[in-house]
């Protein structure tokens, strides 16, 4: 089999922080806040339902929205616009101690149960649409972090970036 | 309001008494919506006006002979004309007190010239404008809503299967209502179109009042294989649809 360029030399391992509710901005700003300190997280990836900027729908179509929980946070220096109520919190990891780490800042921020569970969360191949989307040399960290149809600036930040590298 | 005999259903758990109730119209009345706000957040006409109508009052209408019309009374929309209109409930999966089934079963019971839709997320029911604005009146006011775990949404239903807010709210990704001061308050009407004043809709139950209020089997909550009775009702209608469904030809 001929490898691509796209193909990621390391095995991480990847786990889900699932709230058993759907968080509030600030929650979620000071869950990431945390989460953005702790060393050996290598992708995160939030999720949820998404908060419309107008009403999709209906006899009211067009109408705005204005839902409070869609706000913009601060996580470092990096001004993130909430589009999504959390829900999920799935995060690429290098070892079972960063996992230990993310539990006790879960237990400390939550203000809810939560479960956290080890598994298969983010692509670690690229599928057909990635490869057409973003060609063969695209940077496998930013796979499956964003969908296909939208812009990936708009949807995938960079924290905590290596001193010698640029704006990625 | 139809007088009714007292529905059954079978078990004794609280779920099932529930159940009964629901089906009976035996609620407790648990807060006040004054018509000027249920008409305002149903968003079908301004309230004080008019009901709009679809045809002349049945009286200036001279109707045929029939001894049908003669023996069935028509209710007082159908007498007045008004059009048909409809109000839409989304219940909660995490202990709302109605279902989209007792829903209809309560309006099916105890009201007439209703026309309830059951699916799996919502609920709905049409009938003469202020035949319908009864029925959702005594759905509002009394045990069988919990304004934190049900909305009215004529649109956009999303939300009586995902996990609840932080504050306990059900979602609502078009914001109609939220949690303000302790009590729960509706800005939008059902279609999320944005309305003159915040609508007092009361407190939100408890987790624990909820879960004695709800008609919902849950397995942290009433198991439904813990009702006995229920299962075996619920077993025997099964084996005689199936018997029944079964025709060689």
């Amino acid at each position: 089999m001929v490898e691509t360029a796209s193909e990621p030399d390391e095995e991480y391992l990847q786990i889900e922080l699932f709230p058993t509710r759907l968080l509030k901005p600030e929650t979620t700003q000071n869950l990431l806040e945390e989460l953005s300190e702790v060393d050996g997280i290598i992708r995160a990836f939030i999720h949820g339902p998404r908060l419309p900027l107008s009403v999709p729908s209906g006899p009211a179509t067009g109408q705005d929205v204005e839902h409070p929980h869609r706000k913009v946070i601060q996580i470092g220096d990096t001004a993130i616009e909430l589009s999504i109520s959390v829900g999920r919190i799935r995060l690429e990891i290098t070892d079972k101690d960063v996992e230990k780490e993310i539990e006790s800042i879960a237990e400390r921020v939550l203000p809810c149960k939560y479960e956290l569970r080890e598994g298969y969360f983010i692509p670690k191949e690229s599928t057909v649409t990635d490869y057409a989307k973003r060609g063969p040399n695209a940077d496998p960290k930013r796979r499956g972090l964003s969908d296909p149809k939208a812009s990936e600036e708009s949807q995938v930040f960079v924290l905590n970036k290596p001193e010698n590298e640029d704006e990625e | 309001m139809a007088e009714i005999e007292k529905q059954y259903y079978p078990g004794k758990t609280s779920v099932a008494n529930n159940r009964s109730k629901h089906m009976s119209n035996d609620l407790e009345k648990l807060r006040e919506i004054s018509d000027e706000d249920l008409t305002l957040i149903l968003g079908h006409r301004s309230p004080g006006s008019d009901y709009p109508s679809t045809h002349p009052p049945l009286e200036e209408m001279g109707e045929p002979e029939c001894s049908i019309r003669e023996i069935v009374e028509p209710t007082e929309g159908a007498k007045a004309g008004d059009r048909i209109r409809y109000a839409q409930w989304v219940d909660s999966m995490y202990n709302a007190p109605a279902t989209p089934y007792f829903r209809t079963y309560h309006s099916a019971i105890n009201f007439r010239a209703v026309d309830p839709g059951t699916l799996s997320g919502r609920q709905l029911v049409e009938a003469r404008e202020r035949d319908m604005e009864k029925i959702t009146k005594v759905q509002l006011e009394t045990e069988m809503t919990c304004p934190g775990l049900a909305g009215l949404r004529g649109a956009t239903v999303h939300g009586h299967s995902l996990r609840l807010q932080e504050d306990g709210v059900m979602f609502d990704m078009l914001d109609r209502r939220r949690l303000e001061n302790g009590t729960i308050v509706m800005d939008k009407d059902q279609q999320a179109r944005p309305i003159d004043k915040k609508v007092d809709l009361g407190k939100p139950m408890s987790e624990d009042e909820a879960a004695k209020r709800t008609t919902i089997y849950r397995a942290d909550n009433v198991p439904f294989r813990e009702d006995d009775e229920v299962v075996e009702w619920v077993h025997r209608i099964w084996e005689q649809r199936t018997e029944y469904g079964f025709q060689p030809k």
